[in-house]
């Protein structure tokens, strides 16, 4: 698979890390059912700490786009790809938002206006 | 003869053929099972109470009570069909010819080695007394072999044996990738034979079942053995899995479950990365193999990375999606010959 990572990205590290990942899934990288490479192989070829690695995917299992299996390794959770790129999609409406001056309670509350 | 009849039977592909493959299988295994313990049963009244079951050099050296011999070598079979069927559940995708051909070599191995036997035993008083073993070893390795092979043609996929996508892969020798200025990209694959990992583990319980009866007291301890099984376990485990990767590093290649021992290759070092349809038949087997090709690490037929070096040689290993592995590295290769970096 492949991984992208922003080198101008000011976020945190594990952030960008599960960023990474879950572009890679939106952009059907690993299909849902695929293992994903063990952590230990990404934080070396990532360039960072396996626990960063680590709290990245426990993100992404919260988010519902892995999941983790004891003996099968972690898995990309079935539909992750059109919620991983639902959630990507919001991240970004949430950012535009911040700078356009919206709280995410003002977006909460646009949607509910939304009919 | 009738041994090699279910191996021909196993269709190669598609979905029912699958399925006529299993049962040939199935059949195949209780087929073996059956002959393994009816065999010396059959003969009991013709057989002493003790059989010889051990030859060193011609003479008999070692003996088994007569159940002990139907069962023993029944047993070692349906492990090793456990060991497939296991493989078969966890890889069904990959190598599906590899198992085939176990189970049919291994098959033909024990039939043969128990034929044998009780042949040796037949119409004989006592164990000491039994026949000399020469030729009837070689024949029945031989056998084996064949049968493995015959298997193994019989079942391998047409994918993976093709060519075609040789011309179209070498026509485009210096695909890279477009990355953005502030992108940085990383690459991931891996790839595993899953007969050469159960191959590994049965020779490791080989090695540790050796050393436990050792241990036991229950005969002298046979340390060749044992160390070569160990020994070729651990070469098996370390060239049956690799982990590749692609970074800003450049090529990065480790073996077995550790990733260790691993091959490194700057971008600096090399010219350039290319992907190549590539089968075990080509390279010569499978592992770590060095022919006119270069150096290869086969571990299945198909899609490889093949990186060429600064000193002129190939290293190609076999790994899923090669093709962006390679367009990434050359990239990275021309990235690297640019001065102002």
């Amino acid at each position: 698979m492949l991984l992208k990572l922003d080198t101008g990205d000011a976020r945190p590290l594990h952030e960008q890390v599960a960023g990474a990942i879950r572009r890679a899934v939106a952009e059907g990288e690993c299909a849902p059912g695929d293992k994903l490479p063990p952590a230990r192989e990404l934080s070396r070829a990532l360039g960072v700490n396996t626990n960063t690695v680590l709290r990245g995917l426990r993100t992404l299992r919260d988010e519902g786009v892995l999941e983790f299996r004891r003996g099968r390794g972690i898995t990309v959770a079935t539909d992750a790809d059109t919620r991983s790129e639902l959630t990507e999609r919001v991240r970004q409406l949430i950012a535009d938002a911040a700078r356009a001056g919206y709280s995410r309670n003002d977006l909460v509350d646009m949607i509910r206006g939304m009919s | 003869m009738k041994d090699e009849q279910p191996v021909t039977d196993r269709p190669a592909t598609g979905r029912p053929a699958r399925r006529g493959a299993l049962w040939a299988a199935v059949a195949w295994t209780l087929g073996v099972l059956a002959l393994l313990v009816a065999l010396p049963l059959a003969a009991r009244d013709r057989l002493p109470e003790q059989v010889a079951t051990h030859w060193s050099g011609r003479n008999p050296d070692g003996s088994m009570p007569l159940t002990a011999a139907a069962l023993f070598p029944a047993g070692i079979w349906l492990l090793v069909a456990l060991g497939v069927a296991a493989a078969f559940r966890f890889r069904p995708g990959q190598a599906r010819g590899h198992f085939a051909a176990v189970l049919a070599a291994t098959g033909v191995l024990l039939t043969g080695a128990q034929t044998s036997v009780v042949h040796a035993n037949l119409d004989r008083a006592r164990w000491q007394d039994a026949a000399p073993m020469g030729i009837e070893v070689v024949l029945v390795i031989v056998a084996a072999g064949a049968a493995g092979l015959l298997a193994w043609f019989a079942t391998r996929t047409p994918a993976t044996g093709g060519t075609g996508g040789t011309e179209n892969a070498t026509a485009h020798p210096a695909t890279a990738l477009e990355v953005p200025a502030d992108t940085r990209l990383v690459w991931l694959s891996h790839a595993a034979n899953a007969w050469m990992q159960v191959t590994a583990a049965v020779l490791g319980l080989g090695a540790a079942g050796i050393a436990l009866i050792a241990a036991s007291g229950l005969s002298g301890p046979n340390w060749f053995t044992a160390v070569t099984l160990a020994v070729g376990a651990v070469v098996l485990l370390l060239s049956s899995s690799v982990q590749v990767r692609v970074t800003a590093a450049g090529l990065y290649v480790g073996f077995g479950p550790f990733g260790w021992p691993a091959r490194r290759f700057a971008p600096e070092d090399l010219l350039s990365a290319r992907a190549e349809q590539r089968t075990a038949g080509q390279t010569g087997g499978w592992g770590y193999r060095i022919n006119n090709r270069g150096t290869t690490v086969m571990l299945r037929g198909g899609d490889c990375l093949v990186v060429r070096t600064r000193r002129g040689s190939d290293f190609a290993v076999s790994v899923d999606d090669a093709e962006r592995g390679a367009a990434l590295l050359n990239t990275l290769i021309t990235g690297a010959a640019t001065p102002t970096r």
